[in-house]
């Protein structure tokens, strides 16, 4: 219970500071195409075990747009694709992991700007272990008693190989397509801002 | 996966206004997070249950309760394997290196057998949610809060079926063009996938550009914006939000008076008691008040 | 007062070098209906949003010149004002919905400009019944056809009750039916509820005689304006090709009257003209089909094909159909007749549920992908979606080695004869529509096809790309190769096409040379052929009315004047 409480409260702070500023028509309409994006990574490699474009995409947007914005697209990304594939206990957390990662590649281009090709590399290897430990927390803060950090290991036990195959899609996506996917990307958020001249 | 999941049947429980749908689904997430006497559970279960039945949605629940059922397994392995509170030890195992002696005792395989009904309860009130709050309606809650996070959800939900087909057509003509999807190591595979989402990302982005210049044609971002209410509150709304209330309080009340929480270490403690099933059936005639509402709208005309 | 001057209005976008606009000049009077024509690149989406205020306040750019409002110049008025006098719907109706469902899309526009609840709840309704909107509120928007999607982008501009609306060729998605029933709309708010119409359109069939005023632009210059008849003239004169056949045909002639449309046209035939019985005549050829081209070997043959989606019901239906080398083939039907699936069976993508498909004498197995092994070239609608690599000659180069075809100098070959030879080392995606087309089409042709099928290749596309893409394809039937291509574009297939074959409902219905079926049906028909029904037999397209009509006419007219019957 305090687990979910903490999660809806890191839900709610970070809807709240994508709120916060004007709303301009280009910002929301490319984060909401990059959420849509997003959510096309969860359908495109079903053929394929456990590969989550969205963590990527999501990634690549924080990366490009800050942290806010890199949070939306992933809670955002979560929220719509399981408004067609069915809402779950699941999609809380989904969005808190999927946002958190989106977030936190924001975060790390703030921090460490050159962190580079293969530093961005395996920040996303990371997060896809993180992903799978975030959604191990509602199953095992809800249903496992008592909760010490040995239980909550058998859970993440439990799901590594699971967890190896979206670290390692996450590696792979970025590796060859991180850069190309950030310089489009770039391109558009530029155009973001226009200067009009007058004559 | 270009439809909905939710499905408009215009039955009573659909139309309520999603504050008081919202209002009573949460009551029973709650509670369900809250209790841990398995007579509660059961409790909330028989009346999620019913509320999907009004809602026509067996087919649903049966889908939804086989996928947690899955999910209830390693809740049963792993809460014996890791709790050493229980007293009543049914079998010692070998010493392992992080978890120490492995002991399996009754109380903890009865706790993972509780935990599982509650996890089936969870799965059965996200089940509810699913076919009786349309997107949209729950969208609008959240827009009196965050308009903007609103619009890119509801922007992103519409494009989101629209972009399943681009991506169809993109696929097949990467086949035409030679692309063998199914041949090739895991990278390659990725490589093959992605180029499909590269070509659809190159297209959306431009297209993003165009939805922007219409919502600014549109106004958009032009000052103080106002809000479009489509609902409005019925009678049955404030009865549905008021048993919730009740409901909400009338657990959080017994909770701190001890009701519908069991004791499962060192020993079970009791589940039964006078004063618990007297609580549970107050409980549980709130929460169908919604369910009863709907059976009488349909059935019986005095309650229109 | 007008209610648009724009003033020697100059303009480049963002990090352009040419201008999009030069020295504009135009005013629009309060009422009018104004239709702005040419072709892609000339400036005319551009000077659409210069009156929108979207130019240069949402783009950026070098900005040179006023444009003012009823008088007041509209650089210095609040973007809530502008948007609530000046409206603006769009090409395509997927780009301009952002909301899940109609009534909230209405809402929108109202919510942004801050109005009341009770304001909003009349204004949504009144939009809603004047459009008859009713049947598609609370339905999932994704899920509305093209047509009512459109609608649904009209009716939330419109409840912002603008005084000028500004349309950029918002039928340029849908098919002829939608399109009519559009412009219908459009014209009723013209006369019915006195909206100022500025209406940017690169195909006037439909809505030439609409207007009160033409203005044709190109490459950023405004070079011809004035009433429809006289910009008939002028334009005919200069060789300008936006004119529908009607108006050009009657122009080219120069009679000093020129009729707009298909009614008119027919009043000046039938004084000069003595009318046929067309029943009899046509009786005897509607029922055969006659084969084109070369009968020794079919490429594609499909025998008795049925298909249906996911079990749902059948959109194909005992589908009998055999294309030959050298035959330019076109498909023309309704939405949903299954014209696009019959192109994807033809191609390999989709397998019949029943009946059977053979390529070049040999079937087709259910897995086996003919485009692998016998080289079907298939060009889907959206020319983008083909363009991944970073340059042209990548593109090319992708397709063949994935078919591990060598490159024997096709590539060059190709290049060149698609004119794309400058552009080899660009990025596809930097170039101009019709150049982009002609990538995509050239990356699949490369593999030498013995099929080429193209979905809609005309959507979107002006007079001369699209007379520059037909002449291409006609070229490319005269070898080893058959095209075959589904098209609601009549005119086109009209002009190129050497077959046509009508489907209704997964049925064909109609198969046979395209004189005989376009000149036999009422609605495929072209504008021209519907004129002279009656009159003169087996007449699509201008040329073909400049050739067999014009003597006749010319002659009579001369007739008709002297007895004085004019």
């Amino acid at each position: 219970m305090a687990y979910t409480i903490v999660a809806a409260l890191v839900l709610a702070v970070m809807f709240l500071s994508f709120e916060r500023g004007k709303a301009t028509s280009k910002e929301v309409a490319l984060v909401a195409v990059m959420s849509a994006a997003a959510a096309m990574g969860r359908v495109v490699f079903a053929a394929l075990p456990n590969v989550q474009a969205t963590t990527f995409i999501a990634m690549v947007s924080g990366y490009v747009m800050g942290p806010e914005s890199g949070f939306m697209v992933g809670a955002a990304a979560a929220l719509v694709s399981n408004f067609f594939m069915g809402q779950g206990p699941w999609t809380p957390w989904q969005m808190l992991a999927w946002g958190l990662a989106g977030a936190s590649a924001g975060l790390i281009k703030r921090i460490f700007p050159g962190i580079g090709r293969l530093g961005m590399t395996f920040y996303c290897l990371l997060w896809g272990y993180f992903f799978g430990w975030i959604m191990n927390l509602w199953y095992w803060s809800s249903f496992v008693r008592p909760l010490n950090i040995n239980a909550f290991i058998a859970a993440c036990i439990s799901s590594i190989w699971f967890d190896s195959f979206h670290a390692a899609g996450n590696a792979i996506l970025y590796y060859y397509f991180g850069e190309g996917f950030i310089k489009v990307l770039k391109r558009f958020y530029r155009r973001m801002k226009v200067t009009v001249r007058y004559e | 996966m270009e439809e909905l999941f939710y499905h408009e049947k215009g039955l009573f429980l659909q139309k309520l206004h999603p504050a008081a749908s919202l209002a009573y689904i949460c009551t029973l997430l709650v509670l369900t997070l809250i209790f841990t006497n398995p007579f509660y559970l059961a409790g909330l279960f028989f009346c999620t249950g019913l509320s999907v039945w009004m809602l026509e949605g067996l087919e649903t629940w049966e889908l939804f309760l086989k996928g947690g059922l899955f999910m209830t397994v390693p809740i049963m392995i792993i809460n014996p394997l890791v709790s050493k509170a229980g007293a009543t030890i049914l079998w010692r195992g070998p010493s392992l290196p992080v978890f120490g002696e492995i002991t399996v005792s009754m109380e903890a395989v009865f706790y993972g057998a509780v935990m599982s009904l509650r996890l089936l309860d969870v799965i059965s009130i996200f089940c509810l949610y699913n076919i009786m709050v349309h997107p949209d309606k729950a969208m609008n809650m959240l827009e009196r809060f965050a308009f903007k996070s609103a619009l890119v959800l509801s922007l992103a939900t519409r494009m989101f079926p629209a972009m399943i087909r681009h991506l169809e057509n993109i696929k097949e003509i990467q086949l035409v063009r030679g692309v063998d999807f199914s041949g090739g190591t895991f990278k390659q595979k990725i490589n093959k996938y992605t180029n499909l989402i590269y070509i659809l990302l190159l297209s959306s982005l431009e297209d993003s550009m165009e939805i922007a210049e219409a919502m600014h044609a549109r106004a958009f971002g032009s000052g103080r914006r106002t809000r479009y209410v489509r609902d409005s509150i019925k009678p049955a709304d404030s009865v549905c939000l008021a048993a919730a209330a009740a409901a909400l309080l009338t657990g959080a009340w017994g909770t701190v008076k001890g009701y519908g929480v069991m004791n499962f270490y060192p020993r079970l403690g009791p589940a039964y008691s006078r004063g618990d099933m007297r609580m549970l059936a107050l409980l549980l005639s709130m929460l169908s008040i919604p369910s009863l509402l709907s059976w009488g709208w349909r059935y019986c005309r005095y309650f229109r | 007062m007008p209610i648009f001057q724009v003033k020697n209005v100059s303009y480049y976008y963002p990090e352009s070098e040419k201008p999009a606009l030069k020295d504009i000049n135009i005013s629009v009077d309060e009422g009018e209906f104004l239709l702005v024509a040419g072709g892609s690149g000339s400036g005319k989406s551009t000077l659409a949003r210069v009156l929108a205020g979207l130019v240069p306040d949402f783009y950026g750019g070098i900005f040179s010149g006023r444009v003012l409002f009823k008088g007041r110049d509209i650089r210095g008025m609040d973007r809530r004002k502008l948007s609530r006098h000046v409206g603006m719907v769009f090409q395509d109706p997927e780009k301009q919905l952002v909301k899940t469902e109609a009534e909230a899309e209405i809402a929108f526009g109202l919510e942004n400009l801050g109005l009341p609840q009770q304001e909003m709840l009349r204004r949504v309704a009144e939009a809603m019944d004047f459009l008859d909107l009713a049947e598609v509120k609370g339905r999932f928007i994704d899920k509305l056809s093209g047509g009512q999607k459109q609608k649904v982008a009209l009716a939330s501009v419109l409840a912002m009750q603008p005084e000028a609306i500004i349309l950029d060729e918002p039928t340029s998605q849908l098919d002829p039916a939608c399109a009519e029933e559009f412009f219908n709309l459009i014209k009723r708010l013209n006369e019915e509820m006195g909206k100022t119409v500025i209406l940017i359109e690169q195909r006037l069939e439909r809505c030439f005689h609409l207007a009160d005023r033409v203005a044709v632009m190109k490459d950023g210059k405004l070079i011809i304006e004035g009433a429809p008849r006289e910009v008939a003239a002028k334009s005919v004169a200069g060789g300008m090709p936006f004119i529908p056949p009607v108006a050009r045909f009657f122009a080219a002639m120069g009679f000093p009257d020129i009729p707009a449309t298909v009614k008119e046209g027919r009043g000046i035939l039938k004084k000069c003209l003595p009318l046929h019985n067309a029943d009899e005549e046509s009786l005897g050829s509607a029922g055969s089909v006659e084969k084109i081209g070369d009968k020794s070997g079919d490429v594609i043959s499909l025998k008795k094909v049925w298909f249906s989606y996911n079990d749902k019901k059948e959109v194909l239906r005992d589908i009998n159909l055999r294309v030959f080398p050298g035959e330019f083939a076109a498909i023309l039907g309704a939405n949903g007749a299954g014209k696009s699936t019959l192109l994807k069976i033809m191609a390999g993508l989709l397998h019949p549920d029943r009946g059977r498909v053979f390529f070049q004498g040999e079937e087709c197995g259910n897995k086996g992908e003919i485009f692998r092994e016998k080289r079907v070239a298939y060009l889907a609608q959206n020319p983008n979606d083909y363009l991944l690599q970073d340059t042209v000659e990548q593109e090319l180069a992708f397709t063949i080695k994935n078919f591990n075809i060598p490159d024997d100098g096709r590539i060059d070959r190709l290049l060149g004869e698609m004119d794309l030879k400058r552009h080899r080392n660009k990025n596809p995606r930097d170039l101009s529509s019709g150049e982009r087309q002609r990538v995509a089409l050239a990356s699949v042709l490369v593999t030498h096809p013995s099929l080429v099928l193209l979905d809609e290749p005309t959507r979107g596309m002006d007079y001369a790309l699209k007379a520059a893409l037909g002449e291409y394809l006609e070229g490319l039937c005269s070898s080893q190769l058959c095209v075959v291509m589904v098209t609601h574009d009549v005119e086109f297939a009209a002009e190129y096409a050497k077959r046509v074959i009508i489907l209704h409902d997964g049925k064909i219905v109609s198969d046979g040379s395209a004189k005989q079926v376009l000149g036999n049906s009422m609605f495929y028909s072209t504008q021209m052929a519907r004129m002279c029904r009656g009159f003169a037999a087996d007449i699509l397209t201008v040329e073909d009315a400049m050739e067999t009509l014009a003597p006749l006419l010319s002659q009579n007219y001369k007739l008709a004047l002297e007895r004085g019957l004019w």
